[in-house]
């Protein structure tokens, strides 16, 4: 690929990644490697609570809605011109995840201040292999480097991040190990997500209307009540949790008399559930906005509207 | 990348016309049947609020379609069959299976302390025996999302089988549609799906309704529901049959006959289905009410 020279002329280069990126064509294999080995070096040095001035806009899943994220941009504004914290799951169900993670780590990288990409529950080895974002790789690359590249970087992923000192972000929710921010920043984070412990609660939990911490039926995986999350709130003085991870149809849901927020930026999840999206814009001054969209205008996506027949048995 | 699929028309005019069959609004209307289908979105927030209470349960699945449904309809006896997501968790709430655990179970270790914990024992697999609703309906024009009243048609066992040598002719389809009832991701553990599909041909209709379930690593559910209408000599009598096959196994025991035990491997239940043995089938007919 002719758009490999660009990657060696330094940060002129960048911006023109990102231009391709924003139109939807992937990087070639060595430019994925360099952006990458970059990336690492930033997010190495960044905090498993990484710490976010005002004004931001909070997002939730993104989950490869490519056109989705450029809409989010469009409505959202544009970084750097507007700061963004994503809360993790970029990959993975979609149809463009590899445009969609890349085009993130790469602004990463041009503006390090000015974005931050948490980790979600998909940025592993192990759920990707499952979920889409492997295959996507082999079929956009004809191997499984770039899906190793990207996986190998998503160890290095802040787990959370703090707006303000007042609002907590992360992909999943609170864990029953961690009862204030200073143990998050113990966790050592840089490996795979693990199947059990702290670091699997940060990015799996889910509030639940139970007060307390609820055993999932899955055998695996707890829930946490409003109980207990005004106790961490109020132990960490903090006056919000925001975190994303669950699909809801409005884009955003208030939990646990507003301790706890979801947010949702991708719309019409799936292609198929007809939802909103949204983000949350927290300003100069602290204040919080939410913002709803709906799905951008398609190209080349298959139209689940308009059902193909087939002679099933 | 997904390929495009083949934009679909609809029937012609003429194919129509031959079948004496007319279009209506989401569906059509051919030999005495009224079909008709709804696709909408998930339940907003007070939507949910609404199917808990009815459910009374605080889970539902995670994408539940509460208003897209499917309707057949035979006017002169007042027949109705029909295909909604809150009759199916109905049957869920009903059928209760006690949990399945996730590999992960095994190296879970609980952290919290016994005084705040508590144990959340719903069916979190969404299983369901739902095998459709039926009724008898006096004004057939009026397409419900859900009818309060019991079934009040009757189904008798029956040797009679599905005739899959008709249904393979490619005969001209005169109305098709696939509605997703719900669907559940069981927090990247798997898939629970509850979908139906409905073929309109001018010999006959055909519903497929499927009930899919792969809990990774652990193990799968099909449990399928076939019916099929051939357009007998007589509108008045339609004959209408309905096969029930459910089929499960574990990863295990797939392993064990040298099947693949990785859950990639088991993405599209069309392609696996044979794989997995029979545990209930059932063949029944329709009796015609009075």
């Amino acid at each position: 690929m002719e758009d490999g020279v660009v990657s060696r002329s330094g940060g002129g280069g960048l911006d023109a990644q990102i231009e391709q990126l924003m139109e939807c064509r992937p990087l070639s294999e060595p430019e994925v490697k360099t952006l990458c080995e970059k990336a690492k070096e930033i997010l190495m040095e960044e905090s498993n609570v990484q710490p976010v001035k005002s004004p931001v806009t909070i997002c939730g899943d993104i989950h490869g809605q490519f056109h989705d994220l450029v809409e989010l941009f469009r409505i959202g504004g544009k970084c750097p011109d507007t700061n963004y914290l994503f809360m993790g799951d970029y990959v993975d169900r979609g149809y463009y995840s590899v445009e969609t993670v890349t085009l993130l780590v790469a602004l990463k990288v041009r503006y390090p201040q000015r974005i931050t990409i948490l980790r979600g529950n998909h940025e592993s080895r192990q759920i990707t292999q499952v979920y889409g974002f492997y295959d996507e790789c082999l079929r956009k690359y004809g191997s499984a480097n770039v899906w190793k590249i990207f996986t190998d970087l998503f160890d290095y992923f802040p787990l959370t991040a703090l707006v303000e000192s007042e609002i907590f972000c992360l992909h999943g929710g609170l864990s029953p190990s961690i009862d204030n921010l200073d143990s998050v920043r113990s966790l050592d984070r840089v490996q795979e997500v693990p199947h059990e412990g702290p670091m699997c609660d940060l990015l799996w939990s889910d509030p639940d209307d139970r007060c307390g911490w609820g055993i999932s039926p899955r055998g695996a995986g707890y829930t946490f009540g409003q109980d207990i999350s005004e106790q961490f709130n109020h132990t960490n003085n903090l006056k919000l949790v925001a975190r994303a991870h669950q699909l809801v149809m409005e884009g955003y849901n208030w939990a646990h008399e507003q301790k706890v927020v979801t947010i949702f930026s991708a719309p019409n999840y799936c292609y198929r559930c007809g939802n909103m999206a949204s983000i949350l814009e927290v300003d100069d001054c602290r204040n919080h906005t939410f913002i709803q969209f709906e799905p951008a205008p398609r190209r080349g996506e298959p139209d689940v509207t308009r059902r193909t027949p087939d002679y099933f048995l | 990348m997904a390929k495009e699929a083949e934009a679909w028309d609809g029937p012609t005019a003429a194919e129509l016309k031959a079948a004496g069959a007319e279009a209506i609004p989401g569906g059509v209307r051919v030999k005495g049947w009224v079909i008709q289908s709804h696709n909408g979105p998930i339940l907003n927030s007070a939507s949910v609020q609404l199917f808990e209470d009815k459910l009374q349960t605080t889970h539902l699945p995670e994408m539940v379609f509460g208003e897209s449904l499917l309707s057949l309809q035979h006017v002169q006896t007042g027949i109705r069959l029909h295909f909604n997501a809150l009759d199916a968790l109905k049957a869920w709430k009903q059928e209760a299976l006690p949990p399945v655990e996730v590999p992960a179970a095994a190296k879970w270790k609980f952290r919290s302390k016994p005084s705040d914990q508590v144990i959340l024992d719903y069916d979190y697999t969404f299983t369901t025996p739902y095998r459709g609703s039926d009724a008898v309906v006096q004004k057939p024009d009026t397409m419900q999302a859900s009818l309060d009243e019991s079934s009040n048609l009757c189904w008798e066992d029956t040797e009679d089988q599905i005739d899959l040598v008709a249904l393979s002719a490619k005969e001209p389809i005169l109305f098709y549609d696939e509605v997703i009832l719900y669907e559940d991701e069981l927090a990247d553990n798997g898939i629970s799906f509850l979908t139906v599909r409905v073929r309109v041909m001018p010999t006959g209709w055909f519903l497929l309704m499927r009930f899919w379930l792969r809990v990774d690593g652990v193990l799968m559910r099909l449990r399928d529901t076939r019916v099929y209408c051939s357009f007998g000599s007589d509108e008045a009598k339609p004959v209408v049959l309905r096969e029930c096959r459910w089929r499960e196994a574990t990863f295990a025991s797939l392993s064990a006959k040298g099947y693949p035990s990785d859950c990639a491997a088991y993405g599209d239940p069309n392609l696996i289905a044979h794989k997995l043995p029979v545990v209930m089938q059932k063949t029944q007919k329709l009796k015609l009410p009075n």
